[in-house]
């Protein structure tokens, strides 16, 4: 009874930390060093034996590739001179540093070391820390899209938590702005839920008269500068009235997978408050 | 017959590495979100057949917490109080009973049915997931419960060998004699 009665007072206290304890840090750590030892090799060895059996797919995959670098050779020509106006327009209009610095992103790339086998919070672990660089609350990404954010972080590694973890009601609760790609100032929406029964997100609070159709990409928005702009999060596969009638919800296909990840990576967001004490 | 402690802590240590690092390479795509057993469980009900309820509780409230610490999401305590609970139950049922392979398999896919009963009503209770119970049991449970019991039949042998010290009966009243060798 009385181990009962302390279970849930352990469960109550630990529920809406985000600090971890000297402790905790050293565990994480020590096995986090392990951890990285085995899971690298396993997944080379798995993903070498799963591309040997789809050598044929590999070759397709190839052609599309390269008519995708054909078309970005383009459209790197045509970024380079949008990027140069743009700047001259930032300093024409006597943008602050602090703004200027808005989306200039670094990414930091990280292996996984592990993951956790608790059917509800299947976070997994990557082999940078604090000493990287990295803080709670930054978004992890891979090639294809948005996966988690980071939930702890020790001195050596930390621990992400993937956006299959989204849940309104829950008390940890965290949603994602998000936007359209190709309608970014018409259109806006939060994830902020999975749903394990079907696999898929919803992002809710959409206007009635936003333009927003079945197919479109969803990205993330940036508003709020907590969170970074531009990362892909799925595909709108359904859009509905929501549960009050007074706005759309729509149901998005993730972008990423959430498994059998190697290599993610951890966006930094400019830190705001050193911007503005480095500018003059 | 006597559970050697030492080694029973190394390999829970070691199997829970390859649970986290290794497994998850194993199991495919569609069913990594469904097939999640649980080694330092194996080897918690492994203790309790062998070793008793008492040394099960503490051996699952560690690996339990152990598992809580590593992978801190939403809360501590769910797998410390499943394992502890499920580990000193498993030795209360299995108390006097010979532990025999058919007892163990038994006793895994039962205990890890109500392990993962007690951490799916945990988060429920928190409200950190909303998912059905039926839901749970049909997508969770019932895959990782036959995964388990799969595995603990795979691992009962290379446990008894590893874990177990045996006593010859002829020299069960001799100990003195065992020391002096040993």
């Amino acid at each position: 009874m009385i181990g009962l009665v302390l279970f849930i007072a352990l469960i109550g206290f630990t529920m809406g930390r985000t600090r971890l304890t000297w402790a905790e840090k050293f565990l994480h750590d020590t096995f986090g060093a392990v951890q990285s030892v085995l899971y690298q090799p396993v997944g080379a060895v798995a993903q070498f034996v799963r591309d040997m059996g789809r050598l044929s797919e590999v070759y397709r995959e190839n052609e599309v590739l390269r008519q995708t670098v054909a078309r970005y050779a383009q459209d790197q020509m045509r970024y380079n001179f949008i990027e140069l106006e743009n700047e001259r327009l930032k300093r024409a209009l006597e943008f602050t540093e602090r703004q200027k610095q808005l989306y200039r992103y670094r990414y930091l790339i990280a292996q996984v070391i592990g993951y956790s086998s608790d059917p509800y919070n299947r976070s997994f672990r990557i082999d940078l820390g604090a000493r990287d660089g990295v803080r709670e609350k930054m978004a992890v990404q891979t090639v294809d899209g948005l996966v988690g954010i980071v939930s702890r972080v020790s001195e050596f590694t930390s621990t992400v938590m993937p956006l299959t973890e989204l849940d309104p009601n829950s008390p940890t609760a965290i949603a994602v702005s998000a936007t359209a790609l190709g309608k970014e100032s018409k259109t806006f929406g939060v994830v902020d839920a999975y749903d394990r029964e079907t696999g898929l997100f919803r992002m809710s609070r959409i206007d009635p008269d936003d333009p927003l159709e079945e197919g479109d990409i969803i990205i993330t928005s940036g508003l709020g500068a907590l969170f970074p702009r531009g990362i892909v999060i799925g595909t709108v596969v359904k859009k509905q009235v929501g549960d009050f009638g007074l706005t759309l919800t729509a149901d998005i296909r993730p972008a990423s997978a959430f498994d059998h990840l190697t290599e993610v990576f951890v966006v930094v967001v400019p830190d705001m408050d050193l911007a503005e004490t480095e500018a003059p | 017959m006597k559970l050697r402690i030492h080694r029973t802590v190394a390999a829970a240590l070691v199997l829970l590495l390859i649970e986290t690092a290794v497994l998850p390479w194993l199991v495919p795509a569609a069913w990594s979100d469904r097939i999640l057993p649980h080694f330092p469980f194996l080897v918690t009900l492994f203790v309790a057949l062998t070793a008793g309820r008492h040394i099960a509780f503490f051996f699952g409230l560690g690996f339990g917490l152990l598992q809580d610490v590593l992978f801190y999401g939403h809360l501590i305590g769910a797998y410390a109080f499943g394992m502890a609970l499920t580990g000193y139950l498993a030795g209360l049922a299995a108390y006097r009973l010979r532990p025999v392979p058919g007892l163990y398999v038994s006793m895994t896919a039962l205990g890890g049915f109500v392990l993962d009963m007690i951490v799916y009503a945990i988060y429920r209770l928190f409200q950190v997931t909303t998912v059905s119970p039926f839901f749970a049991i049909e997508w969770q449970v019932l895959p990782t419960t036959v995964v388990q019991a799969a595995l603990a039949a795979m691992l009962y042998f290379p446990f008894r060998r590893l874990l177990i010290r045996t006593v010859p009966a002829s020299a069960s009243q001799g100990s003195d004699e065992r020391s002096a060798s040993g």
